[in-house]
């Protein structure tokens, strides 16, 4: 039988952080990964003469190289600093509410300052507070929250986290009607909520406020050849550190011995041994399906029924015959609403009703390399719960993806009118194309519902199943930054285990 | 957070009115048990990874083309879009490999698919098909793939297919979708064969251009016989334009052997066709890959050359052989589909030495920079090791 340190299923953003970490951090590791290829969502694919990027929009964390923030100590440590080259986005986005707001925001904090006061007058104040704002509980919750958390110190949370203690529990939307009257500056400043997926009212306003200080500040990035070249990248530096992976050979079990790990199974029906899993796979999957127990730990039932499917997405990936300028584009990250009642939105994501709100990201606007000459990559999005999908009787399939595309592009069509008449490529991907690609229950993309009472803040670390971890975004937050950053500190605690088990023996 | 302990988080304003409504929450929820299995079952409704199928019927169609009905031995064959292929992996004489076909029959239809395979001269599955494969035999194949379909996105209804040989396979069911659903589209075939020997399906096109008003049928014999009356010679832009009248705005599905494709292309770039209206299908690895460009001056299709996988043992090969191939005959395997360049599947790492990537390789661009390769149109113009 093959003998592992680790065992990493899934070669998702987390599995692969983890899995590096891990072999850089002297563990003899095993990648698993279902698919042809890693990278979970981070990854991308080819028609004709267009890669389509598959997920990445806007990379945070990373900084600049004079103001770095702590995506560039990540990917350092992880050995892929120069095997990839990041492209600077310069606005943040623009948004248009046809007939009511198009305006399109820097990707500099003082910039995005002088413009909204220059653009809302009356509120000039009430924005200079509210920005404030965002910043410094940005850093209380990034820095000084965890610290206080760790030595359990409420006097030290107190002195350090006072805006996290008034504003930390608070929805974004109630912090906006706080701090502003103007209906249109609220719609603004909340349009990053389009991607994370929740009206404004159930996201927790410190989230909120980290995307917009985030990307502002540390500006939003890009990757040259898209998430594939970070995936591939972390790939090859897992292997240069002696890692091995196999593709196209998904887990099947998790071996345990009572409430220990003592194994995998794969696919292929080779047992594999190892001390310890890290699994990238859903958390409802690896409990309730990959782990040999008839039933999950009593504390991770307990823990799922506090917890909502999140959603899915709803993708067009259009290869266009026009530049960006020809088509209309003026800032790489588009939102178009056709309500500002963000509540109306998220009720249309459960169903098949036309979508009244979709987005329009286009790769070559700040990297020309990402297209052929003359010619456009678009991605047309709009979030969607895969659960409607699943009544969709197959043989009605295809056309029902036509048809929802159809409204999708009308809704982007109101300010890119050129968009039909240049289609070169086009492929559709539905919630259940996510969820074919990434084996998760109703093709869900960042995991749970992102409710307040989904964060960790909320959760213990669940330790059922000795040697058993979780990587990913099922326990911890979706998206990009979180997930790379949740494999590589899983690794940390996969190698502390390894470890202490090593002295033990050595001891005994 | 268990009670006994304090929790810091306690003096949040609001935090503890948070737990309640985690608490809340957990008396509705569920700990997703009645969902095991879902995802696989959804998955494999649509795409599973493999089928088995069985002869159900083999039907001579010309003296060089059979059709094999095939029908599942397990649950329902899964919904295809017309055009696409299924990936038919065989065992000839020891040696595993596969070949993709396009199912010509209807998609309004799963109790079967029909494969129509014609028999390629130097091949060796379609000789292996047509002069071994019986009634009752079972094969693996893949689930039906593929981008060569009528996508309503942007192919609009006036759709012209230029069939070459057994291009018309995918034409065909093309065809029957339109008739079986009841499509508005307007469907002109070019359909152009080398002997009218080998021309497959005509009668049931013929009588299908009859009864319809919106499919229009147009013959071209290549290699006529003596006296032949109809359209003769190769197709050209001259003969494209005065069979379709106004080319633009109309989609243009192109597929048949290699040069068929090639040539229809340059026939209709200098209609100024664009090439948005222009579908090609893949047809495998290029057969002449040391007359394209970037193929390197020093090495020739006949050079041996040494093929290692590494920790597993190495074998010699010709360098003008695409290197699924010869890693199939040496009884090594990756998955595969199109075996066109398409796919994807089958890409493998390139430890060290050089391969040739045609341009049907679909590489991505970060490929190129970490050495991935798609192994059924990679040529090894040198010594290579590869991870397996
Ligand atoms: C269309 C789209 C747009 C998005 N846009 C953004 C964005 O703009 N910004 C942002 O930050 N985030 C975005 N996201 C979300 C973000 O990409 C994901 O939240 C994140 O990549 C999830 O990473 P992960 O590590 O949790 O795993 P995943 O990417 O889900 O990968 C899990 C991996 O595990 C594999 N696997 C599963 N089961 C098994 C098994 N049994 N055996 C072996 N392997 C298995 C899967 O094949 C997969 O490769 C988007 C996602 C999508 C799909
Ligand atoms: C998407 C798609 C759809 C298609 N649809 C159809 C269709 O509907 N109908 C149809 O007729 N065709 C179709 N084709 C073509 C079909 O897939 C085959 O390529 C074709 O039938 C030729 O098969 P062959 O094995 O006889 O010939 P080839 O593949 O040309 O056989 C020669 C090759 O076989 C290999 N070979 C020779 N001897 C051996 C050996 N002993 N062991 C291992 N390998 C060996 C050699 O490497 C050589 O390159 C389609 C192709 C594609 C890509
Ligand atoms: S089998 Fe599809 S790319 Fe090789």
């Amino acid at each position: 039988m093959k003998q592992y340190d680790a065992v990493v299923i899934g070669a998702g953003n987390a599995g692969l952080t983890a899995a590096t970490a891990l072999q850089r951090g002297g563990s003899k590791t095993l990648l698993l990964e279902r698919h042809n290829i890693p990278g979970g969502c981070a990854t991308s694919f080819v028609r004709g003469e267009y890669e389509f990027e598959v997920a990445l929009h806007q990379l945070s964390g990373l900084g600049t190289e004079d103001r770095p923030f702590i995506m560039r100590k990540i990917f350092a440590n992880l050995g892929v600093m120069d095997k990839v080259e990041f492209v600077q986005e310069h606005q943040l986005y623009r948004i248009v509410v046809p007939g009511e707001i198009d305006t399109t925001l820097p990707a500099s904090w003082s910039g995005l300052r002088r413009q909204l006061q220059s653009d809302f007058p009356s509120e000039s104040e009430n924005l200079a507070r509210f920005m404030k704002l965002c910043e410094t509980i940005t850093l209380e919750s990034f820095m000084m929250l965890p610290k206080a958390r760790k030595a359990n110190d409420e006097k030290m949370l107190k002195a350090s986290c006072p805006n996290y203690i008034k504003y930390g529990m608070r929805s974004a939307k109630e912090v906006l009607d706080e701090h502003f009257d103007d209906e249109n500056l609220k719609t603004i400043l909340a349009a990053y909520w389009c991607y994370i997926g929740l009206p404004p009212s159930e996201i927790p306003f410190p989230d909120l406020a980290a995307m917009i200080y985030a990307y502002a500040a540390f500006k939003p990035w890009h990757i040259k050849g898209g998430s594939q070249a970070m995936s591939s990248a972390l790939l090859e530096s897992f292997m240069e550190a002696g890692g091995e992976v196999r593709f196209n050979c998904g887990a099947e079990k998790i071996l345990t011995s009572g409430d220990k790990v003592r194994g995998v199974l794969t696919e292929d029906g080779e047992e594999i041994a190892c001390a310890a899993v890290v699994s990238n796979a859903s958390s409802i999957m690896t409990y309730n399906e990959l782990l040999d127990h008839d039933h999950a730990p009593i504390a991770v039932r307990e823990d799922f029924k506090s917890r909502r499917m999140g959603t899915s997405a709803f993708v067009i990936y259009m290869g266009l015959d026009c530049t960006p300028e020809e088509l209309g584009v003026t800032s790489a990250s588009n939102f178009i609403c056709n309500t500002q009642d963000e509540e109306a939105v998220h009720a249309g994501m459960l169903t098949m009703n036309a979508p009244v709100s979709g987005m329009l990201t286009c790769y070559n606007f700040d990297d020309p390399s990402f297209a052929p000459e003359g010619k456009s990559i678009v991605s047309l999005v709009c979030l969607q719960y895969g659960d409607v999908w699943n009544d969709i009787p197959e043989e009605q399939y295809a056309q029902t993806k036509y048809e929802f595309s159809e409204k999708l592009i009308d809704v982007i069509a109101q300010t890119f009118p050129k968009i039909r008449d240049h289609i070169e490529e086009v492929e559709v991907a539905t919630p259940l194309t996510m969820m074919r690609y990434l084996n998760t229950p109703d093709g869900a993309i960042y995991g749970f519902k992102q409710t307040p009472q989904d964060s960790e803040l909320f959760r213990e670390r669940i330790e059922s199943i000795s040697g058993l971890y979780m990587a990913g975004c099922w326990n911890n937050m979706g998206g990009f930054q979180p997930t790379y950053m949740a494999g590589e500190s899983t690794a940390r605690a996969v190698l502390k285990q390894l470890k202490s088990e090593k002295e033990e023996l050595e001891n005994a | 957070m268990p009670e006994s302990k304090k929790n810091v988080l306690d003096v949040v304003i609001g935090y503890q009115e948070a737990v309640k409504v985690k608490e809340e929450l957990a008396k509705t929820g569920s700990d997703f048990s009645d969902q095991k299995w879902a995802t696989a079952n959804t998955i494999a409704k649509l795409h599973p990874k493999r089928l088995t199928l069985e002869v159900s019927e083999v039907i001579d169609e010309t003296e060089s083309t059979k059709t094999f009905r095939l029908v599942s031995t397990g649950g329902p064959l899964p919904p295809f879009q017309a055009g696409q292929y299924i990936n038919l992996f065989v065992e000839i004489d020891g040696v595993q490999t596969a070949r993709p076909y396009a199912i010509s029959s209807s998609p309004a239809q799963r109790d079967y698919y029909d494969l129509t395979v014609k028999r390629v001269q130097d091949g060796f599955v379609t000789h292996y098909l047509l002069d071994h494969v019986k009634q009752g035999q079972q094969f693996l194949s893949t689930s039906p793939m593929g981008t060569f379909y009528h996508n309503p996105i942007f192919h609009g209804q006036d759709l012209v297919f230029l069939a070459g040989g057994s291009g018309i396979a995918p034409a065909m069911s093309m065809l029957k979708n339109v008739f079986d659903n009841g499509l508005a589209h307007q469907f002109h075939f070019i359909y152009a064969s080398s002997y009218i020997e080998d021309v497959i399906f005509i009668e049931e096109l013929r009588e299908l251009a009859q009864n319809h008003d919106n499919f229009k049928l147009t013959e071209v014999i290549s290699r006529p016989p003596e006296g032949y009356q109809g359209i003769t010679g190769r197709l050209n832009a001259d003969l494209i334009k005065e069979l379709v009248g106004e080319v633009h705005n109309k989609t243009f599905y192109v597929c048949g052997p290699t040069p068929f494709n090639e040539n229809c292309q340059t026939q209709l770039d200098s209609l100024d066709v664009e090439s948005r209206f222009v579908r090609i299908e893949a047809n495998g690895p290029p057969k002449n890959p040391d007359q394209l460009n970037h193929w390197p001056d020093s090495a020739s299709m006949e050079d041996e050359v040494t093929i290692t996988i590494t920790g597993k043992g190495s074998f010699k090969a010709k360098a003008g052989e695409p290197l699924l191939n010869s890693l199939e005959r040496n009884g090594y395997s990756a998955e595969n589909a199109c075996r066109s360049g398409e796919c994807s599947l089958c890409r493998v790492k390139l430890v060290s030495g050089n391969v040739f990537n045609p341009p049907e390789a679909h590489l991505r661009v970060s490929d190129k920079q970490f050495g991935w390769i798609h192994s059924c149109v990679a040529f090894p113009t040198e010594d290579i090791e590869i991870l397996l």
